[in-house]
């Protein structure tokens, strides 16, 4: 398996946000996770990229809480959770966080040469490269490179955050709620783009509440609840059922 | 030959002349470098000595505030360089140029272990701790007063030169590189150094930073180095001019009056607080001629930082800028604001006066 994430728990003191949650993705994937909200859905996403450890670092010997993290997250073969969240991105294993989270202060441009912080050792060529690559994928960001990406509308935004992403020699791609608070059309446009990067070969692990463009999208679905996978299969089959149907798609 | 010199002309118009900022800092440092034609006398250079010392421990404060890294303790390498430098000269003699550098590593060493709790804390956190660092230290030098001379200071250190001009030509010398280095390593523009952009980043959302692979904790250790390293230098020639080593330059009094000038002139561009320093320098000195000026100094600059805050929040200098240039929306190139067109796409600059 490309990405397997066994048993993976994480307490936050005492709440159980992933109660012993297992999943796979196989290389060159759209796998798509739903479930309410509170499932542990970014939990999971945050763990697998290192950010639960590092949390858990800065919390150490404060008041504030204390994070247990157990399981495993094995990316190509090797053990993720021991390395620091940077580690991890070095490997190929890059989250688009929730939102974006642009560089709100610089421009485009400097957001994507951020990005580029691992192609540094390959030289100007494959950055050049990797831009025009991003540029072709996402036209609108050529037109603002050199707009403040605070001032980007939430699609932009979020369109900018993947490219990021991508600069850095992304093999699979965890993407937290792309399409949060954007309008229908612009989510349309945003789901055209992720299955476009789909098709550059990139894996893609996507967590999203909006069933209907998750499912379309997504060869796989795993739908968590409570920390839980509850349930695994095909977009057609998970639509049949009728009980996760009514209970955790809402549909 | 000609040609060269036209090309030179036309560069310096092209580059220079037309950006309000490159053509300021021009026009400043061709002014600190005539100066001592004008005037020579003890008091000026005096100031401007100090000027020149405390602009190159402004801008290293600076550099650490472009990583997001506030610190209230940055006296604590202006100090300890400036002990090391002392002890070094006075125990064996080491001519100025080795003094001075081996302050600055000095300081790295003492930087690094200071930016340790860096790594775990941040904001406000980090800043209370930073705070601790120069008392330690002040500490230190009380138990082992025969070492470092307790109250008194450490004296009989040698003097830069004899010559009050060249040394005003040297520390505005080394004002001017470690300035620049200190921009330029800050830069986020720039093409060549990518330390500015991973500065910034880390600046503006550390968690992003790390998730595009960046080693987060490596270039804040590495800003603590650079930070301490420039500090360190303005101690060492601090010391070398005053030729004497006290425990005044660790003072928590003098980490708070970096963070004015730095403030004052722009915080996070390096430039702005070399201008903080020599605009807010001289005003000081000034103050003080007068019989009420000690009493009233720290209540001016306070006001003066209120206001500062207030109306220009980014800083004088960044201020100043935004008045004088304006960014083409097309093409990004800075003009000064009097143009209608921009100079290299001619589209229009001021759209909200065309109606």
């Amino acid at each position: 398996m490309y990405l397997a994430i066994n048993d993976l728990t994480v307490l936050y003191d005492r709440a159980m946000v992933l109660n012993g949650v297992s999943l796979n993705v196989a290389e060159g994937e759209l796998v798509s996770l739903v479930g309410p909200n509170g499932a542990g859905k970014s939990t999971l996403l945050r763990a697998a990229a290192g950010l639960v450890s590092w949390e858990k670092e800065t919390l150490k010997g404060t008041t504030s809480g204390k994070i247990t993290l157990t399981g495993s997250v094995i990316f190509e073969g090797n053990e993720m959770l021991d390395l620091p969240a940077h580690k991890i991105a070095q490997r190929g294993l890059i989250l688009c966080p929730e939102r974006g989270r642009p560089f709100r202060e610089m421009t485009v441009m400097e957001n994507l040469e951020a990005g580029a912080y691992l192609l540094k050792k390959d030289g100007k060529a494959a950055i050049n490269e990797a831009l025009d690559k991003v540029f072709s994928l996402f036209p609108v960001l050529k037109n603002r490179r050199n707009q403040v990406s605070g001032t980007l509308s939430g699609g932009e935004r979020t369109m900018l955050s993947i490219a990021r992403s991508l600069m850095s020699k992304a093999k699979l791609l965890l993407i937290d709620e792309p399409s949060v608070g954007l309008a229908p059309m612009v989510k349309k446009e945003l789901f055209a783009r992720i299955s476009e990067v789909h098709g550059l070969g990139i894996t893609i692990l996507l967590i999203e509440q909006d069933i209907s463009f998750a499912f379309e999208l997504a060869s796989r679905n795993y739908v968590l609840s409570r920390g839980k996978i509850i349930a695994e299969g095909k977009s057609e089959e998970l639509l049949n059922d009728e009980i996760i149907r009514e209970t955790y798609l809402g549909m | 030959m000609i040609y060269h010199l036209r090309w030179m002309w036309q560069w310096i118009l092209g580059e220079v002349f037309s950006r309000p900022g490159r053509l300021i800092a021009m026009l400043f440092f061709l002014t600190l470098f005539i100066l001592p034609v004008f005037t020579t006398t003890p008091s000026t250079l005096r100031f401007l000595i100090l000027a020149a010392i405390y602009a190159i421990f402004a801008a290293s404060w600076d550099l650490l505030a472009v990583t997001g890294q506030v610190s209230l303790g940055q006296a604590l390498f202006f100090g300890s360089a400036g002990y090391t430098a002392a002890l070094i000269n006075i125990h064996f003699g080491f001519p100025i140029w080795v003094t001075v550098p081996l302050g600055g590593l000095s300081a790295v060493f003492i930087g690094l272990i200071a930016g340790m709790p860096a790594l775990r804390l941040r904001g406000f956190y980090l800043a209370l701790v930073t705070l601790a660092f120069p008392v330690i230290f002040t500490g230190i030098i009380f138990i082992f007063p025969e070492f470092f001379g307790g109250e008194m200071g450490l004296i009989g250190i040698d003097r830069i030169s004899k010559n009050r001009v060249i040394v005003y030509y040297t520390v505005v010398l080394v004002m001017m590189v470690s300035g620049f280095i200190m921009w330029k390593l800050s830069d986020a523009s720039s093409k060549i150094i990518r330390t500015g952009i991973i500065f910034h980043a880390i600046r503006e959302d550390e968690i992003a930073a790390r998730l595009a692979g960046i080693n987060t904790i490596r270039y804040k250790l590495l800003a603590y180095a650079i930070s301490a390293f420039f500090a360190g230098i303005a101690g060492g020639l601090y010391i070398h001019f005053m030729r004497i080593a006290g425990p005044s330059s660790l003072t928590v009094f003098f980490s708070f009056q970096v963070l004015l000038w730095a403030i004052f002139g722009g915080k996070g561009t390096i430039y702005g607080a070399i201008a903080g320093v020599y605009i807010l320098f001289p005003m000081t000195e000034y103050i003080m001629i007068y019989e009420w000026g000690e009493n009233f100094r720290h209540i001016i600059m306070s006001l003066i930082l209120i206001f500062t805050l207030l109306f220009m929040p980014e800083g004088i200098s960044v201020w100043i800028l935004d008045k004088l240039g304006i960014i083409c929306r097309r093409c990004k190139v800075v003009n000064f604001a009097n143009r209608k067109n921009c100079r290299a796409c001619r589209a229009p600059l001021h759209l909200e006066n065309q109606k």
